[in-house]
């Protein structure tokens, strides 16, 4: 016995649309809005060069949105990707370190060659990916618990390589070329530009792929999507293995440009990611959202985040304002969907 | 105040949904301190009336005497309060708690925080102890067994002074012992003041156990009488069927020998030694009753459950997952098409290709005009009555969805489409769709099974019946042959 | 009939797991201390200097376990009713903060202690309304909160000092550390007792009263449990307030411990909570679990970390911290966790 749905009311553009694209399409609107009221308050807000910054100091973040977004519209969460990125970074430079090269122990590497080192160190740290994936799709246990477990290993295994601090000497010159480089004729570097790429590829992979739909299928209803035959568990432990590729792409980036390995860098990104994440009104375990929403959750973290520094808030409000932001994100696109649906 | 002598009082109730009139006009009385057994088909509107009697449903129209006063409910919680408990398929106990807190639960007496061992506990023990005296009222409840969950629920129930305790099919997951068991504490409640509504398919413990019987059909009330007053089975049987016109069957022409599936001995938790063949051409029916082991034995074949036996497609053993025996050329229709079957928040552009999408790609890249193309194509060739594929499918009617799903299914060129409960809640211009699909497709060739507890639905296109009861396949019959609806109808319900 | 003996098998490997469930973190503590014990008496003498189980080493043991022990039980309470909290570190930290900054304000112990069980009553209590009133996902619930409470301790320390420690002209006065570091019984200080006392009142409540029972009701089965007329949002909302004053609690022993307030104190105490929750057997989703059981697992903490430093250097802990936190969930899945099928 079903309910016949009421199939009155007004086909409107705006009910026509999908989900994805309404909120898309709202929360640009509280970009514009909010981008507005910085540029009232703000002192000097307004000029190319900010612009240009708050569009791209979050690059990375960004980087890890991707992966972060993917996992959350299937209902999981990713908390590893801050200890990946120390993680990576840290082998980057362990890996290509000269060896024997200094009575400083962490002055010495293992002298691999440059490219050869950089794909050894994304690819161990990808394998806390691949725990992740054991764990999560095979085990079921809560992702919540595992990432959090993950991130503490991933950053205690770059605290042993660097007894707790870092590691920045005897580095090949090639080594600060990737971080540090820009892109001919504008003051954006190269790390922007990969940020760009990958988001576009994602954006593919996510309208254009099959595998990328999956992960719509997988969110809108799990059971359905076992019963019409996707490979829940395979799926997913892709998409956490591609999280932390990403995320160990994003470390090796950020230690070539501090020419450094931190064991404690990346702390905190994995709520950054989340909160543009969210800002970016993907649904979590609802199977809609889209990494196009979650640039645009970023663009508005960072001009949020621009204008306090610009009102000369002290850096410690971040956390505030982050909180906030995320709080009103939540409710707000919760109100929104509902009235939508009347 | 002086007790009525019928407990509950059932006046012209009506239930109106929009497609159909699931309790039609009904009304009858159920005695104080009886057995009061239920009985009908599927789609004769038992669960609705004891969804209203529960308060999960609101009824359009009609009184309900509970102890001569107005009784309403809005929820299970206030039919409970008011005195109607019910014992559910999920039963309602905590198994991390012992079965003296079970039975405690919302009622404790406290001192500033502080559970108190009072008489109450006691009080509840013992009537607990007076049920069933084996059960220790310190054990996890987690350690019984269904059937001694069952019988504290009731021991809940009895000391929270119920005046009717709904049992809906409640022997279904139980022994043969226990279900005797079981009764003789059922017989027992009429001495504790309580009353018991008992729905259930298996005619033999409506004889054992009930004083009154009451026959819906077609959402009506056929009849309720004492049971000393019924001669035997097949009375109970024909008030239950009445006069159901099939439609004419016509055999299928095209059924030819080549087996495409073959089941052995599949056994598990739910299916008892299961072994049938199934044809190309040929449409296949499993008919029974609710507990008969149709969806279990449906998600054994999908390779959804764990089972034991053997189960050969094409000749191939048939690797147990739903991925792999979409890839060897099965597919299912699952019952539940709002929570098995769709991607609700998706458009039906989205949902159609799911099992499939290797068909409308290359390289892995969607081809997103073929997408739109085939969308639809199945639109038109099922009829679903939509003017675009974008729309999303939660907001189709229930006839409309099932489409949807069938086209999902078709989609994947499977051999061998399983359908269960095909053309459940929806109405009879969707359904005679369906069956006319079901039909082309066996003439094209593919073997069809479907499971399904509506007799004319089973007997109007299946070419084999097989009948199902608790786990067992009770009989085969082919179709054509005049099938005694009688017959089928008796062995469905426990008799041989 | 075969139905009835695959039944039966699934049973009797349903008895063997919960006889296995009961006894083995008893046997993993044993294990530990024994291992530990006899690791390194090549180097060192049995309860000699450098030895695990040296008394001054024991008793130190004991003395830092201070917080964990603090918030475990409370929290452990919490996840029986299948709800989880990630801002207790947080809310530690900023309990801290304000304790500290009272006492040098010369508000005297009382009324400080007064106050930030206040505070902790008022940070449960949002966390409460998030979840319960407001049903955002606890995780995305209390991830914002941590934020929040970590922003405003973070803001109230003056910029440039890392505490709310001695300033001029403020000076914090020498007894503030009476509650949390002066040695009182067995080298132990007052915050130690308090928090065995608190733990023995925790276990009461889990056994003894209804909150306790409630629960586990609500844990294991939400839907009998509101049948019975007991209201779900009503109870757990009263477990996060307690987990807040019992955070609270611990940031007045850190901070007197350390005698100053430090906004960063508390990061990582959540995850500290959820290892030593797992590995006392508490079952993620809820419905089972003891606060007892919860104090094993923080004593086979301790003595993995106190252990581990007589034999690997610091910047080992994280990785051996996080390498329990994997046994621990995989124990959980194999013993703790009821098999559903999809």
């Amino acid at each position: 016995m079903i309910m016949e749905p009421n199939s009155k009311r007004p086909s409107t553009f705006i009910s026509r649309m999908s989900n994805d694209s309404f909120i898309s399409l709202f929360m640009v609107g509280v970009l514009v809005v909010i981008f507005g009221l910085a540029c009232l308050i703000v002192p000097n807000f307004l000029t190319a060069k900010n612009i240009i910054n708050i569009l791209t100091n979050n690059w990375y973040i960004i980087i890890l949105g991707i992966g972060v977004t993917f996992l959350l519209i299937t209902g999981n969460f990713d908390m590893s990707v801050g200890g990946v990125i120390a993680l990576s970074g840290v082998l980057s430079v362990y890996f290509v370190q000269g060896v024997n090269v200094s009575p400083n122990e962490l002055a010495n590497g293992l002298g691999m060659p440059y490219v050869i080192g950089l794909v050894a160190a994304m690819a161990c740290a990808t394998c806390i990916g691949a725990i992740n994936a054991f764990f999560i799709a095979k085990l079921k246990v809560p992702s919540i618990i595992i990432t959090l477990g993950t991130m503490m290993l991933a950053r205690g295994i770059a605290q042993i390589v660097t007894h707790g601090a870092q590691r920045n000497s005897s580095l090949p010159d090639e080594f600060g070329i990737l971080g540090n480089t820009f892109v001919p004729g504008t003051s954006v570097k190269i790390s922007v530009l990969i940020m760009v790429v990958l988001v576009l590829g994602a954006f593919a992979y996510e309208k254009l792929t099959v595998p990328g739909r999956r992960i719509f299928l997988i969110g809108a209803n799990p059971v359905a999507a076992r019963l019409s035959g996707v490979k829940v568990g395979r799926q997913l432990a892709a998409l956490f293995i591609i999280s932390s590729l990403l995320a160990s792409v994003t470390g090796v980036l950020l230690a070539s440009e501090y020419m450094a390995g931190l064991s404690n860098r990346g702390t905190g990104y994995e709520f950054d990611a989340l909160v543009v994440t969210l800002l970016g009104g993907v649904s979590i375990g609802g199977g809609f959202g889209s990494v196009v929403g979650m640039f645009v959750g970023a663009i508005i973290l960072s001009v949020v985040t621009t204008a306090a520094t610009g009102l000369l808030l002290s850096p410690h409000w971040q956390f505030i304002l982050k909180a906030v932001v995320t709080f009103i994100a939540i409710l707000a696109q919760r109100y929104a969907l509902d009235r939508r649906r009347g | 105040m002086e007790l009525t002598e019928n407990v509950l009082e059932i006046r012209e109730l009506v239930k109106e949904f929009p497609s159909v009139k699931a309790v039609n006009n009904v009304s009858f009385d159920i005695k104080r301190n009886t057995v009061h057994c239920l009985v009908g088909e599927n789609g004769a509107g038992k669960s609705t009336l004891i969804k209203i009697l529960t308060g999960a449903e609101h009824r359009t129209s009609g009184r309900i005497l509970l102890n001569g006063q107005e009784y309403y409910a809005r929820s299970t919680k206030e039919a409970k309060q008011k005195g109607i408990s019910t014992l559910f398929q999920e039963l309602n106990v905590v198994n991390q708690l012992t079965v003296e807190e079970n039975l405690t639960l919302g009622m404790e007496d406290t001192a500033f925080g502080f559970l108190r061992k009072t008489d109450k506990i006691a009080k509840m023990v013992d009537v607990m102890k007076s049920i069933e005296p084996s059960i220790d009222p310190k054990q996890l409840v987690g350690s019984l067994s269904v059937a001694k969950k069952q019988i504290v629920e009731i021991a809940k129930a009895v000391a929270t002074d119920a005046d009717i305790i709904i049992m809906d099919e409640p022997t279904a997951a139980i022994s043969e012992s226990e279900i005797q068991r079981l009764f003789s504490i059922i017989k027992g409640l009429r001495e504790k003041q309580v009353t018991v509504l008992y729905i259930s398919h298996r005619l033999d413990e409506i004889f054992q156990l009930g004083d009154y019987v009451t026959v819906m059909r077609d959402g009506g009330h056929i009849g309720t009488k004492p049971i000393a007053e019924i001669k035997d089975r097949s009375e109970l049987v024909k008030m239950m069927i009445g006069k159901t016109v099939f439609e004419q069957y016509k055999p299928n022409e095209n059924a030819c020998e080549d087996v495409l599936l073959q089941v052995r001995d599949l056994s598990n938790q739910k299916l008892n030694d299961i072994s049938f063949d199934v044809h190309a051409g040929e449409i296949v029916g499993f008919y029974g009753l609710v507990g008969a082991g149709k969806t279990e034995l449906a998600r054994a074949i999908y390779g959804v459950d764990d089972y034991e036996g053997e189960i050969l497609f094409k000749g191939k053993r048939l690797a147990p997952s739903p991925d792999k025996a979409i890839d060897a050329g099965l597919a299912l229709v699952p019952e539940e098409r709002r929570t098995q079957g769709l991607f609700t928040i998706l458009t039906i552009r989205a949902n159609i290709p799911a099992m499939n999408m290797q068909a409308i790609s290359r390289n892995g890249f969607i081809d997103a005009a073929r997408e739109r193309k085939i969308t639809k194509e199945y639109i038109d060739k099922l009829r679903i009555a939509t003017n675009s594929g974008e729309k999303e499918t939660s907001k189709l009617s229930g006839g409309n969805q099932q489409k949807v799903v069938i086209s999902k299914c078709l989609f994947a060129e499977a051999d061998l489409l399983m359908l269960d409960e095909p053309t459940r809640g929806i109405d009879v211009g969707a359904k005679s769709e369906i069956y006319a699909i079901i039909r082309g497709l066996a003439r094209e060739g593919k073997a069809i099974i479907i499971f399904s507890s509506e007799l004319p639905e089973i007997v109007n296109i299946c070419d084999t019946i097989y009948l199902l009861y608790d786990g067992n396949l009770k009989a085969t019959m082919r179709n054509g042959c005049d099938l005694d609806s009688e017959k089928i109808l008796n062995m469905v319900t426990g008799g041989k | 009939m075969k139905q009835v003996s695959i039944r039966e098998r699934e049973e009797m490997s349903n008895a063997l797991r919960a006889n296995v469930k009961k006894v083995y973190i008893y046997v993993f503590l044993v294990l530990i201390v024994a291992v530990f014990s006899v690791v390194k008496l090549g180097q060192v003498e049995f309860f000699g200097r450098g030895h695990f189980l040296n008394p001054d080493s024991v008793i130190n043991m004991f003395r830092i376990s201070v917080p964990i022990l603090t918030l475990s039980g409370a929290f452990t309470l919490l996840m029986i009713s299948g709800y989880i909290d990630l801002s207790v570190g947080s809310a530690m930290s900023l309990s801290a903060v304000i304790y500290a900054l009272m006492i040098r304000s010369g508000l005297g112990m009382p009324l400080s202690v007064a106050l930030a069980i206040v505070l902790g009553m008022g940070m449960g209590g949002v966390n409460g309304f998030l979840v319960m009133k407001l049903r955002i996902t606890p995780v995305i619930a209390t991830l914002v909160t941590l934020n929040l409470f970590k922003g405003i301790a973070l803001l109230i320390v003056p910029f440039g000092v890392s505490a709310i420690k001695s300033a001029p002209g403020a000076p914090m006065p020498a007894w503030i550390n009476f509650y949390g570091r002066r040695e009182v019984l067995l080298g132990l200080p007052w915050s130690f007792y308090v928090a065995l006392f608190l733990i023995v009142l925790l276990v009461i409540v889990q056994r003894k009263t209804i909150l306790g029972k409630y629960a586990a009701a609500i844990g294991g089965n939400r839907n009998a449990a509101e049948l019975s007329g007991i209201s779900a949002v009503k109870y757990v909302w009263i477990l996060y307030i307690i987990l807040g004053v019992f955070a609270a609690i611990a940031g007045v022993a850190r901070a007197s411990f350390m005698s100053l307030g430090d906004p960063l104190s508390g990061d990582g105490m959540e995850t500290d909570c959820i290892i030593v929750v797992l590995l006392g057997g508490t079952a993620f989703s809820g419905g089972e679990g003891s606060v007892a059981k919860t104090v094993v697992g923080v004593l086979i903490i301790m003595c993995v970390t106190t252990g581990l430093m007589t034999v690997i250097p610091a910047y080992w802990q994280t990785f051996a911290k996080s390498g329990v936190l994997l046994i621990a969930v995989t124990l959980n899945y194999l013993l703790v966790r009821t098999r559903n099928q999809a």
